[in-house]
């Protein structure tokens, strides 16, 4: 609305002929992260490296208390700061990016096509999909109010009241997060924020996320107890830019279309699902809304080249912590496997819309769903979610 | 003055923030509407065509079969009860149309028109809600029940059952007649978020305090006079608009809405081409009577949609009417004070016909958009979106902002008793000598901070 697009204006217009003394002062410091440093130590020092890069505006957008309100307060929804905390990374300076990038790196892992590499080519995933509607400004597509006066009045209100699937962000907490106002696609908007102060002795989170991801390694003590929820999506699922092909999530897709090519047609029958998925089931907002009943085939009747599938399927979304950490985590699944069970929906190829598969065990839970694309619309793009039905947000709320 | 500056643009930011759309499913959800018609219930049904392909078999628009078979689908899935007896469901229209929802893209739904009957004796205000249609198959799909204006509940799975709970519905409670509190809160949400009212009602606001000669805007008037002229162009604002909603609303005429909202869009504009440069000098307020009669007359399509009687209408409008004019008493008063101080500061010129011509813009894209031709100035005035809490904590920090500037401009042109103190002051002196105003400006500013005696301390 113009009023408020009036008084920015007339703001900027102001402070453009303010003096400069008291610049804010936002210069690498200590932007060299020292990334030699071995596991959580590793994490803290990179995290407080960036932390001194930014300036105190900055650090209260970056830095919030570690509470339920804040740790739940994500989307995969391309809604910029309005879902989520955190500073975006398109407003740091080059020096703050680097410094952000270290951080995340420490903290997802070195490896090529998962944690943070993974998590980077959903941001430029982001971009492309910002240059195909042209502008990475508006809304895509979607949210556009009626004009003006025009009340949703005796009709229903159907994205603001409610918010079915959560995602949404609690009132409190949109003042503890603001400062950030973009919304909508592009590269630079993803958001990092740490819940709780970094440190190798107490308990914080960090979050990070934007369109189609969102990242939450919760530390304790110096040991990493929470790597979920984890969110990953991505639209368009491959593209091409400068010669090099993308497909951010083929691994993904691949490992679960494997896990279901070998089961025989009698286990693949008992897998099924009654039902349809058009989305994932526990996205945001539906933290601990755990099934209580396990559905579909119990991994426990498999063969152990079936088990490795299992295992294999769902390593890449393990490996969103670092990867000693995801190592630990993976024993841990293994262990579990007699107590998991595998199923899907629509078509075990994992090639049309609500075709979905889920990974559920006594700890791990991995969703993966094909869904109609929304800016290529003639496309299937996916939505998938890790979570732990322990020790997400690293095991400090009860749902 | 620096610290001031970042705090207001912070509040800006935060307030933009605000004011995009909150977060909602990726996938469209379906939407029910229920309306007390006497003895049963009307209900109009947004199924949104591919999850309810999945959930029926159905392929809606394809064939001639699937209307019928649509009607079959739901007679299986709509189910209102009364203590276990069913209700009669009469389906009265299946369409297919375009919709779109937030992140959802474009799509395509099926529209339904149903009407619930219950059994002879039986309350048609309160009953169970029973349906389930797409969501007995399709696990992560929604349906937002809503009932005279408000949202009565979510149908969805529960996730951690995998069971579907019906809703229990009572119209009767603040429903259809949401009573006095709410249509006052109804009426300055209306306001407060139908940003054109608001904005017409600035426009013409921001040359109030100036005085008009030779075609052009000067001198700031006396604080005085500058508050009778905002006074008497609120005033006149009021009266068109109410008129126009009490005999619109009570007549029950139906008014075509798009004309309507055209006349708001041009009356926009008008007052932000009159803010740069005098078009109606000393005729606001006739100005702001003649076009607040349109901006009434959007008012009623809200009171008309809710199809309340007679006598509800009269309270109803009562509290409508009410709840606009405290949210626009409200804006007008948190406003006065930067309105005052702009009209005597130094930026002034910049900030009133920069704001007016990014008003201008806004509404002559809203204008075309109504006339039918959609453009991109209108998708982003529209996607900028509005919320009170962005108008009121924007001209709260901007008339805070100005005023401290103000303020320390002055303390920094005395030759104050703590002359080494003033140090900020010094400061913002010497922004002030190095910026934009030229000289003849400076004169008119002097005296019109001496006359005003607002800022002085």
């Amino acid at each position: 609305m113009s009023i408020v697009g009036v008084l920015a204006a007339a703001v900027l217009m102001a402070s453009g002929c303010g003096s400069d003394d008291d610049k804010d002062t936002a210069t690498s410091s200590s932007a060299s992260a020292s990334s030699s440093a071995a596991g959580v130590a590793g994490v803290v020092n990179a995290a407080n490296a960036f932390l001194d890069t930014l300036s105190d505006d900055q650090k209260k957008i970056a830095q919030l208390e570690f509470i339920e309100e804040n740790a739940v307060a994500w989307s995969n929804l391309p809604c910029g700061s309005t879902c989520r905390p955190g500073i975006e990374f398109g407003k740091l300076s080059d020096a703050q990016l680097t410094a952000a990038k270290a951080v995340l790196k420490a903290a997802m892992g070195t490896a090529t096509g998962t944690g943070f590499d993974q998590a980077e080519k959903i941001m430029l995933a982001d971009g492309v999909l910002s240059e195909q509607q042209g502008s990475g400004q508006a809304m895509p597509s979607g949210g556009t109010p009626p004009s003006g006066g025009a009340m949703p009045s005796g009709g229903a209100m159907p994205s603001g009241g409610a918010m079915p699937s959560g995602g949404g962000m609690p009132g409190a907490s949109a003042s503890s997060t603001n400062g950030q106002s973009t919304s909508g696609y592009g590269a630079g908007v993803y958001f990092l924020g740490f819940l709780g102060a970094p440190s190798a002795t107490g308990s914080w989170e960090i979050s990070f996320g934007g369109h189609h991801l969102a990242v939450h390694l919760t530390y304790q003590a110096g040991k990493v107890v929470g790597t979920t929820p984890f969110f990953i999506g991505v639209e368009p699922k491959t593209w091409t830019a400068s010669g090099t092909t993308y497909a951010p999530l083929a691994t993904m897709h691949d490992g679960m279309a494997a896990m279901l090519k070998g089961l025989t047609s009698d286990e693949l029958a008992e897998a099924k699902l009654a039902k349809t998925y058009s989305d994932v089931l526990l996205g945001p907002g539906q933290d601990g809304q755990f099934p209580s009943t396990k559905e579909g085939l119990a991994v426990s009747g498999l063969t152990d080249a079936q088990k490795q599938l299992v295992l294999t399927a769902i390593k890449p979304w393990v490996q969103v912590a670092a990867d000693a950490d995801s190592a630990t985590w993976l024993t841990e699944y293994e262990a579990d496997l007699d107590k998991t069970y595998v199923a899907w929906s629509g078509g075990s190829q994992l090639t049309e819309h609500a075709d979905y598969v889920r990974v559920d065990g006594p700890g791990v839970w991995v969703e993966f769903v094909c869904q109609n694309g929304v800016v290529y619309q003639n496309q299937i793009h996916y939505h998938t979610v890790y979570r732990d039905h322990t020790r997400d947000y690293g095991g400090e709320f009860s749902f | 003055m620096r610290r001031v500056v970042l705090l207001v643009l912070a509040a800006v930011a935060a307030s933009l923030a605000w004011a995009s759309p909150v977060a909602a499913h990726p996938m469209p959800h379906s939407v029910v509407e229920l309306e007390t018609g006497g003895d049963s219930v009307g209900a109009r049904l947004q199924l949104p065509a591919q999850d309810l392909s999945l959930a029926s078999g159905i392929t809606p628009g394809s064939g001639a079969g699937w209307k019928p078979a649509v009607r079959a689908y739901l007679a299986a899935h709509l189910r209102p009860t009364t203590d276990g007896r069913p209700w009669r469901v009469e389906i009265t229209k299946v369409r297919l149309t375009d919709a779109e929802q937030t992140s959802t893209g474009r799509y395509r739904e099926v529209v339904v028109n149903a009407v619930l009957t219950p059994p002879t004796g039986v309350d048609p205000q309160r009953f169970t809600f029973a349906h389930d249609a797409i969501v007995h198959r399709v696990v992560t799909h929604t349906v937002l029940v809503s009932g005279g204006g408000r949202q009565l509940g979510t149908i969805r799975t529960d996730t951690r059952s995998m069971t579907v709970a019906p809703l229990r519905v009572d119209l009767d409670e603040d429903g259809t007649w949401p009573g006095f509190a709410a249509m006052v809160r109804l009426g300055g949400a209306h306001i407060a978020e139908g940003a054109d009212h608001l904005l017409f009602l600035l426009s013409l606001l921001l040359s109030a305090p100036l005085l008009a000669a030779g075609g052009r805007w000067r001198g700031a008037l006396p604080a005085r006079r500058a508050l009778r002229r905002i006074g008497g162009i609120t005033l006149a604002f009021t009266a068109g608009h109410s008129i126009a909603l009490a005999v619109s609303a009570v007549s029950r005429v139906e008014l075509p809405a798009q004309p309507v909202e055209a006349f708001i869009a041009l009356s926009i504009v008008i007052s932000a081409v009159h803010a740069i440069r005098p078009l109606f000098p000393g005729r606001e307020a006739l100005v702001a009577g003649v076009f607040g009669l349109g901006h009434g007359m959007a008012f009623a399509f809200t009171l008309a949609e809710m199809r309340l009687s007679t006598g509800q209408l009269v309270i109803g409008l009562l509290g409508f009417n009410l709840g606009i004019e405290l949210v626009q008493l409200g804006l007008v008063a948190v406003a006065l004070p930067l309105l005052l101080a702009v009209a005597r500061s130094r930026i002034r010129a910049p900030l009133r016909v920069g704001g007016a011509a990014v008003t201008a813009v806004a509404a002559a894209g809203w204008l075309a958009d109504r006339l039918g031709r959609d453009n991109p100035v209108a998708r982003f005035a529209d996607s900028v979106g509005s919320h009170p809490t962005a108008v009121v904590t924007i001209l709260a920090a901007a008339a805070v902002a100005t005023g401290v500037a103000t303020a320390l401009r002055t303390r920094g042109r005395a030759p104050g008793p703590r002359a080494g103190a003033s140090r900020s002051g010094r400061a913002v002196v010497g922004w002030s000598r190095g910026g934009a105003a030229g000289g003849g400006v400076r004169d008119v500013d002097a005296q019109g901070l001496a006359g005003s005696g607002v800022t002085e301390r």
